[in-house]
Parts: C-alpha cells; structure tokens; sequence
C-alpha cells in the first residue's frame, strides 16, 4: 500500500483481523491506542481508496461496523435470510411458514387416506427438514437462497404456533439430511382441545374484566358487550 | 374461598333454597365452623328458622357438623360442594347419555333431594316415567330399580354414612348429635328389596269423577304408612366417580383429536377397565396387558392383535405421552398416565386463552416460552420470528395479565438493573390458579344476565372441571 504511513497499516491490520464480522470504531481505538481525530481520518482515507467499506449491524442500527471491503459480511450483522436492509422481512416469514404448514399437512392428509395399517400411516405423515427445505427451494418463492437452518427456525416457529411436532430419530452418517447422526422429522397435527368455553362468552376477552362488580360503573348487568351478545 | 367464589354461592343457594338458607350458608362460609346459637346470634334469625335451614343444607351434603370436646356441636359449610350446584346439569346430562331416561331421573331426584331412600326414589322416578308414558302404560318398578342396581354398581351412587350401631349400647349420657360411619365395602351394597309395583299416574281432575270412590282412595294414603322394607339405609349420588367420568371422556376427546378415532377406543376401553380398580387422583391407572385389552374391545371393532399392539405403540411413543409402557408381559403392559393427560389438558386451555384474548403471535410466544421455560428477551424475538417492536409490547401485555412471569437473574450483588439477567417464564399452576378464579367470576356475571345464558355457565362449567382437576393432581403430588 503505497503512500499510507504506519497507523494506516497498523488500523488496516486490525480490520482485517476482525474478519467477517467487522469491527467497530472504538474497539479499532482501544486495540491501537490512537486519539479518535486520527483514527476517523484514517477510516475516510481508508473508504475512498476502496479498501474497507463500513456496514451497518442489524443488532444496533446506529452502530457501523468496519470491514474489508470485499468481504461478505456475516449473518449475525446483516441478519441472515430473515432480514433485507435492516428490515425484519416479517410478510417473507409468514409466506413461508404457511407453505411448509400446507406441504405438511397434505402430507398428513394422504397419509390418512391411505388407510394403511397405522405405523405405515404415521411415518408417511412425517416429512424430514431436507424434504421441506427441498419443496421449498423448488416452489421458488424466495429470492434469497435458504439454508435447512433457515428452514428449521421456520418449522420451529409452526411447532410454537401448536401445529406441527417435531421427532429426532438416529439416522445413519450419510443419509440424505441427516446432521451429526440423527434427523428431524415434522408432522402435521391438530390441537388437543377446541377453543376453551371461558374465550366463548364477553367476559373471556372482556379488556375491563378487572373493573368489572355489580354496583360498579362497569358491572354485569350494564354491560355493553353482554347485550350485544345476547342480541344474536 | 375468594370473594367471587362466595358471590356465586350465595347467588347458587338463592335460586335453589331461598333466602334464609342463603344467609345462614353464606355467614357459615365466611367464619368456619359455628355452633347453632352463634349462628341465630350473628344472622339476627331465630333459633327456629335456623336449625330448617341447617336441616337443609345438612341434607343435602351442604354442611357438616362434628362435636367437640366440650359436648358442644359446631357446623361448618362444605365450601367446594356448594360450588358443584354449578355442575348439576352435566351430571344429569352424564346419566342420561349413560343409562338413558330412567337414569336421568334417578340421578336428578337424588340431587334435588340430597339423600333418599331406594324405595322412595324408585317409587317417585316411575311415577314421574309413567307420566310422560302413552296413556294406558306405566312403568314398573323392578325396571327402575334394575337401573339403580347398575348406577350402584358403577359407584354412581353411595351409601349415606350411617349411625354406628355401637353408640346406643354404649353406657353414659348420649351423645348431642350421632356419628355417622360407613364401612367401605358396604359403600355400594344394594338392599335385597322385592319392589312390586307400577307407577301410579297423577289423576286429572276428568279422571275423578268416573274414578274409585273416596273410601278406597283413603285406603291408598294408609297404604304409604306401611313401614319402608330399608329404612335408615339413605343414599346420595356419588360426585366423584362424575368427575372421573368427565376426566375419563376429556382424555378421549384429546386423543381422538390428535390422532384418530380408533386409537381414541382404545384409550375409551383402557380407561372403562380401570374405572373401578383405580383411586381418584392415583397418577397412573393400573397396568393393563395387551391380552386384556384386546379381549375388552367393544364388539364390532374388529381389528386384528398385531393392529392393536401397532396402536399401542404409536399411543405409547406419541409425544404427548398419555400412555406409557410398563413393561413386556403378557404381550405389553400399558398404563394411562392421568396427571400428565390433566397437565396437558390443563395447558392446552392456558394456550387457548391467550389465543383467543391476544392473537395467534401473542400464542406463539406463550408457547415458546412454555416449552424453552426460560428466555431472555431477545432469544423471543429470534426463535417467534417476529419483530422487536410487536413481540416487547405482546410480552408485556402478557405480563399485566399475570400469564407470564418475570424472573430476576443478578449478576451483582446490588441488583443493578443494567446487570441483571431479566427471563421471562411460566408458572403453568400459578396461571391455572389465576384463570380458574376469573372462571368463577365470569359465572357470576353470566348467572347475573339470568335465564339466557344456561348453555354458556356450562361451558365455562367445563373448562372450570379441566383446571381444578389440574391443580388437585398437583397439590396430592405435593
């Protein structure tokens, strides 16, 4: 590098050594012990000869990590798959998770219509990550490419939403999907309870609930929503 | 009890007893137990209308008394009982669904009326059965009281306790009031009585004039003064085998949801076997062999063994764990795992409230946090996959309704909020315990908005019995 003298090399070496995951300007200060005057110029000079390039983390918005600059930053700065520019990508998320619901559940479906002898009908209702992640890359909906991890934070927010268990079997090293000798299998299922009596009547959703007493302002026999009710 | 609780058992005595009953009950629930003149003394009621009211609350298994040392007599208000008036309807509704009309008469008469001699209450049921009847039929007895063998046999019904046949002999000044015992294994015996008979038919006043003349209808009235063939010997319908049914058919229902209805018919038929053998709140039913089960599956499910054992696997390694496997004889032991099942049931409604109240992301939190029990704000947002903004103000939301905790890790000595750990959790109990109080309330409002609303208190009815059974099992285990 012609033309940069000894702190340039010194502030160029500690970016380079923080790798993909940049660093930011005051760990540069703390690790070269230069006034933060000196280490802003260096950084401009640094960014108009192209040698480094500042990238903005997604963790903290304001803060601007610095890196090589023809480094591909790492997920945990840019967020991954999930995020485009800084914005959580949430319509993205929702489209898929409902498409990995659909595949699983017609799997589930002709599963059951296959009438077979019940062991057979539940391993075909499972599908594997690899399988998913497979349908989905095929269906094209996405413009990022996805890893099976990506598939698996979305498979694990179905299994949050009540709709989908997961089971981990061993599976022989080599096997199509398996990771470090076991797999995981999805399947589609239904809730163990209709929705709950208490939520069927005003007073389970009621926002005032708390308030409410007879000879109160907000009391039974007053209220709003119970007269709405009872109307049907 | 809670505030809502006595709220809705006086308003549950008002519309079955009245006032004066209701006043008596409600003072009795608010101080325990009381002898009589302290009761006429702090309700300003006479002595007189008192002990009618003690009379009926005493039968109808309402209150209890004991005698104490100093030969004074206290009694004191059965607080979760009176809370069952709720429940009469499904219980009514159980034992006609089981053992049809004739059940269902049986089973109401004996609750309207606490506690009843057989003869008297199967000559009241075919009364009321030849009633509803085509003219010209009637009901006979030795039907009626077939059923009542069979709701006896099936513990739905009990023997009172009786007096102890032993204080009489004894030497010294009686006693102020009886003690009652029952012997276990007399709790169920039927008395061999020989009821002949038809139900009588209410005659209309038409009927009257071409009917028997008035010296043979004064013969009738002497006729009910014979003495009754058994008694002393009273009965009273038996609440917690009705519990275990409504907890046997949840368990089935869940199963049939999740996976199908076979497998649900198995879970019927294990579940009909042990219904005897095993005791209320035991954690598991009996072991059952795969041999055995086969063997009690209803007729017209032909399903071959090795169908069965494959079921009986697949219900033994779902996820869900509600049967489990004990071991190998006799072609596979299994048992039912019943406070599991009642966690789980217990669990599924926490989750289909917050659902319902706050929205299926609010849920998916719920969930997460249930399932990883503990988090740190920012784990939420990456495992829900929803954004930083929309899941702090749900988190919070659920923390001021009280079905989220927070828990305080320090990391210093001083508490410093900028070094301590903040995760959220739940408390699946706690959250119980709070949700079945605004369970208790709601019907309070509801009864309020009266003569509308029976179908609803009963649903509620419902997720009430699935929360207090939840949390019996966990205070037995503890």
């Amino acid at each position: 590098m012609k033309g940069s003298d000894n702190q340039e090399k010194l502030v160029y070496q500690i970016i380079e050594d923080a790798g993909n995951k940049g660093i930011w300007s005051r760990d540069i200060r703390y690790k070269s012990n230069l006034p933060l005057t000196e280490i802003n110029k260096i950084l401009k000079n640094l960014e108009s000869k192209k040698l480094i390039k500042a990238v903005k983390s997604v963790a903290a918005s304001k803060k601007k990590v610095y890196m090589l600059y023809n480094l591909q930053p790492d997920r945990s700065v840019t967020g991954g798959a999930w995020y485009s520019d800084q914005d959580f990508e949430s319509e993205f998320v929702e489209v898929l998770n409902q498409q990995c619901f659909k595949f699983l559940q017609t799997k589930a479906e002709t599963a059951r219509e296959s009438k077979q002898n019940p062991m057979i009908q539940r391993n075909s209702s499972f599908a594997s990550s690899h399988e998913v992640w497979k349908y989905i890359c095929e269906l094209g909906i996405s413009k990022v490419e996805l890893s099976m991890e990506d598939i698996e934070t979305i498979l694990n927010t179905l299994i949050y939403d009540g709709k989908v268990e997961m089971t981990i079997i061993a599976a022989k090293e080599g096997t199509v999907g398996s990771v470090d000798g076991h797999m995981k299998l999805y399947r589609a299922v239904n809730p163990i309870i209709p929705p709950t009596g208490l939520v069927r009547t005003p007073c389970g959703l009621c926002p005032v609930f708390d308030d409410c007493h007879e000879g109160g302002e907000i009391s039974p026999s007053n209220c709003i929503y119970m007269t709405e009710w009872l109307e049907f | 009890m809670t505030q809502a609780e006595i709220k809705l058992c006086s308003l549950l005595l008002q519309e079955h007893f009245g006032e004066i009953v209701e006043k008596i009950g409600v003072h009795l629930i608010r101080t325990g137990s009381q002898p009589l003149r302290v009761i006429a003394h702090d309700t300003r009621t006479s002595p007189d209308q008192v002990k009618k009211a003690l009379c009926v609350l005493i039968q109808h298994n309402l209150v209890t008394y004991q005698v104490h040392k100093r030969g004074t007599v206290e009694y004191e208000a059965q607080c979760s009982r009176l809370l069952r008036m709720l429940r009469y309807p499904r219980y009514i509704y159980t034992a006609k669904t089981l053992y049809s009309d004739t059940g269902e008469l049986l089973v109401e008469e004996l609750l309207l009326n606490g506690k009843m001699t057989m003869s008297a209450l199967v000559k009241r049921v075919a009364d009321r059965l030849t009633e509803t009847m085509e003219d010209g039929k009637t009901m006979d007895y030795a039907e009626v009281s077939s059923t009542f063998v069979r709701l006896a046999d099936t513990h739905f019904v009990q023997r009172c306790p009786l007096v102890s046949p032993t204080e009489n002999s004894e030497p010294g000044p009686p006693q102020p009031a009886p003690t009652l015992v029952i012997n276990e294994n007399d709790m169920y015996l039927v008395p061999k009585l020989s009821l002949i008979g038809k139900g009588k038919r209410r005659r209309s006043s038409e009927d009257d004039a071409t009917g028997e003349p008035k010296a043979k209808r004064l013969k009738h009235s002497t006729d009910n003064k014979e003495p009754i063939p058994d008694d002393g010997i009273y009965w009273q319908a038996n609440l917690d085998r009705f519990h275990q049914h409504f907890r046997d058919q949840a368990i089935v229902s869940a199963v049939a949801n999740r996976m199908d209805q076979t497998s649900s018919e198995i879970v019927r038929t294990m579940l009909r076997m042990s219904e005897i053998t095993t005791p209320s709140g035991a954690p598991f039913t009996q072991p059952l062999s795969s041999n055995e089960i086969f063997r009690s599956l209803p007729t017209g499910y032909n399903i071959s063994k090795q169908v069965l054992d494959q079921y009986l696997t697949l219900l033994a390694d779902d996820p869900l764990e509600f049967v489990g496997k004990s071991g190998d004889s006799g072609g596979g032991m299994y048992v039912i795992n019943l406070h599991k099942v009642l966690g789980s049931l217990a669990t599924a409604t926490l989750e289909s409230v917050v659902q319902e109240r706050f929205g299926s992301r609010c849920a998916r939190i719920f969930r997460l946090v249930l399932q990883k029990k503990h988090l740190e704000q920012k784990q939420v947002e990456d495992f829900a996959m929803i954004p930083a903004k929309e899941a702090k103000d749900m988190l919070y939301k659920m923390l001021s309704e009280n079905f989220i905790l927070l828990q305080e890790i320090p990391k210093t000595p001083d508490h410093a909020p900028s070094r301590t750990f903040y995760l959220y959790t739940v408390n699946i109990l706690s959250a119980a315990r709070m949700l079945l109080h605004r369970c208790y309330k709601q019907i309070e409002t509801l009864k309020r908005n009266v003569n509308k609303l029976d179908a609803s208190e009963i649903q509620v009815d419902e997720t009430i019995f699935l929360l207090e059974s939840y949390i019996e099992s966990n205070t037995k285990r503890q």
